[in-house]
């Protein structure tokens, strides 16, 4: 009897272990750095879900903004795409912030004026993940 | 603690430095123009911008003057220190991508492997330099201590770069120094030897004009 609950306890176990990156997987920790070619840094230290509930971010539209008629949506967000999609790469006269640009100025602006959250490069790019 | 030194020192601090220097330069400038005006206006005579050139191509081109060929090993030094001295800061990514942020504005930066050895180059072109003070007599004999200080000080926020760069441990506090040693040396240089910087230009053409113009000779 016992001997098959720690069994089954082991079997468990190793279901649980297997599985655990694949649900980690669907949790974001870090910004994807991948859609800039020649990437200097580690990607950004960004857990997305816990980051937000600690800083008290409801609202998705803070950085899953809209524009309409050149000002930003109250109501509209776009969690459905990427920053990119808008903000490509290289500014331009069509694309007024560039993609680096529009991550450092979400980000660094709103640590700035709140008095908490990173500030300086290695605080978000560490370089022991580096790769 | 730090994160309210950094803003300071990246935002007021950074201003202030700039505006030092640019009024500073401006100031020197002006007090060097007044005085030519009032002692040596005769200079405006022969001031020629043809032995002018002539004089600066001469003193920017390695070996291309007798004091250079005469001093290999401090040529050498000498060149490679002052290009890394120019380039690391205005061709870092970390800077660029901070006037970015400011600004919008970016342009070419240098890789990074490069940009560690140029860092790395400046104190080590300062050791050198302090060595050589040291060491030679004809060097020594015009040397105080207000020397070795500012080679320390453009030595300074080179090291902590790196350091930074290396994010070895203190990162923050070393950022705060970085910054704040790289703000002194701008705000001060208009009024260390490093205002050679802007009135070499003028010293040169002087140089070069009267050689030139009119004891028919080389400066260089
Ligand atoms: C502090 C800023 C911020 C807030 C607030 C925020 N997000 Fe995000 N979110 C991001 C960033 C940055 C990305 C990555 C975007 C990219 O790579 O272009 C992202 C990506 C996503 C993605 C794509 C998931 C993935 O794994 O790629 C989804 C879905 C998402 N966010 C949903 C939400 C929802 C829903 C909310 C509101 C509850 C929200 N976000 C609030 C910053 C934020
Ligand atoms: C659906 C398109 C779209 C998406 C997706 C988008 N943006 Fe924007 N964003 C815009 C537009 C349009 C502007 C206004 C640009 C202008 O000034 O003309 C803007 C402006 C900005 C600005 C400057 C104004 C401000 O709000 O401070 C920042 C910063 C920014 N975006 C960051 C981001 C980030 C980070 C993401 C991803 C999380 C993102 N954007 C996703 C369209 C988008
Ligand atoms: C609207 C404001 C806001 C925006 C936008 C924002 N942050 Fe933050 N961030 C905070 C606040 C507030 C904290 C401090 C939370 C705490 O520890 O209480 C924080 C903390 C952090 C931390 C430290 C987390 C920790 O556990 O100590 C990181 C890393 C971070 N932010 C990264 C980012 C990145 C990357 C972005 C852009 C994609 C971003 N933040 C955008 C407000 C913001
Ligand atoms: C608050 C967090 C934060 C801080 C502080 C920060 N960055 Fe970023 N940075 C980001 C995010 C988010 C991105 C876009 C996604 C990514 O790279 O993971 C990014 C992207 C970049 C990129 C483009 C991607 C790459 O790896 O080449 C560079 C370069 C960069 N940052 C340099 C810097 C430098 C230099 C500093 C300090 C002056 C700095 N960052 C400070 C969050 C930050």
């Amino acid at each position: 009897m016992e001997k098959r609950a720690i069994m089954l306890l082991i079997i468990l176990m190793a279901v649980g272990w297997a599985a655990a990156p694949c649900l980690a997987q669907e949790k974001m920790h870090v910004v994807d750095n991948a859609i800039f070619p020649d990437t200097r840094c580690s990607p950004a230290l960004f857990d997305h879900d816990g980051h937000n509930e600690k800083a008290g971010i409801d609202d998705c539209g803070v950085c899953h903004h809209v524009y309409q008629n050149g000002r930003k949506s109250e109501v509209e967000t776009s969690e459905d795409s990427a920053c990119v999609e808008c903000h490509a790469l290289k500014a331009g006269a069509d694309n007024p912030i560039g993609l680096r640009r529009a991550f450092h100025l979400r980000c660094i602006g709103c640590h700035q004026i709140g008095e908490v959250g990173p500030l300086m490069c290695a605080e978000c790019h560490p370089r022991a993940s580096l790769h | 603690m730090i994160h309210t030194l950094y803003k300071l020192l990246s935002g007021p601090m950074m201003w202030l430095a700039v505006i030092l220097f640019c009024a500073g330069t401006l100031y020197r400038l002006w007090t060097i123009f007044r005085l030519v005006r009032r002692k040596e206006k005769f200079i405006c005579s022969y001031l020629s911008l043809r032995y002018s050139l002539r004089s600066l191509v001469h003193w920017l081109t390695p070996f291309a003057s007798l004091n250079m060929r005469l001093n290999p090993v401090m040529t050498v030094v000498s060149f490679a220190f002052h290009i890394c001295l120019l380039f690391v800061p205005l061709f870092l990514l970390a800077h660029i991508v901070l006037w970015e942020q400011a600004w919008g504005i970016h342009w070419w930066a240098l890789p990074d492997l490069v940009a560690d050895i140029m860092s790395l180059v400046v104190p080590a072109a300062c050791i050198y330099f302090a060595i050589r003070r040291i060491r030679k007599p004809e060097v020594r004999y015009v040397t105080g201590v207000g020397d070795y200080l500012l080679l320390g000080l453009i030595a300074l926020p080179f090291v902590t770069g790196f350091y930074c760069r290396m994010q070895w441990p203190g990162y923050g506090p070393v950022m705060l120094v970085h910054m704040f040693s790289g703000q002194v040396l701008l705000a001060t240089l208009p009024f260390t030897r490093l205002s050679h910087m802007v009135l070499m230009w003028f010293t040169r053409s002087y140089m070069g004009s009267e050689f030139g113009a009119v004891r028919h000779a080389r400066d260089y």
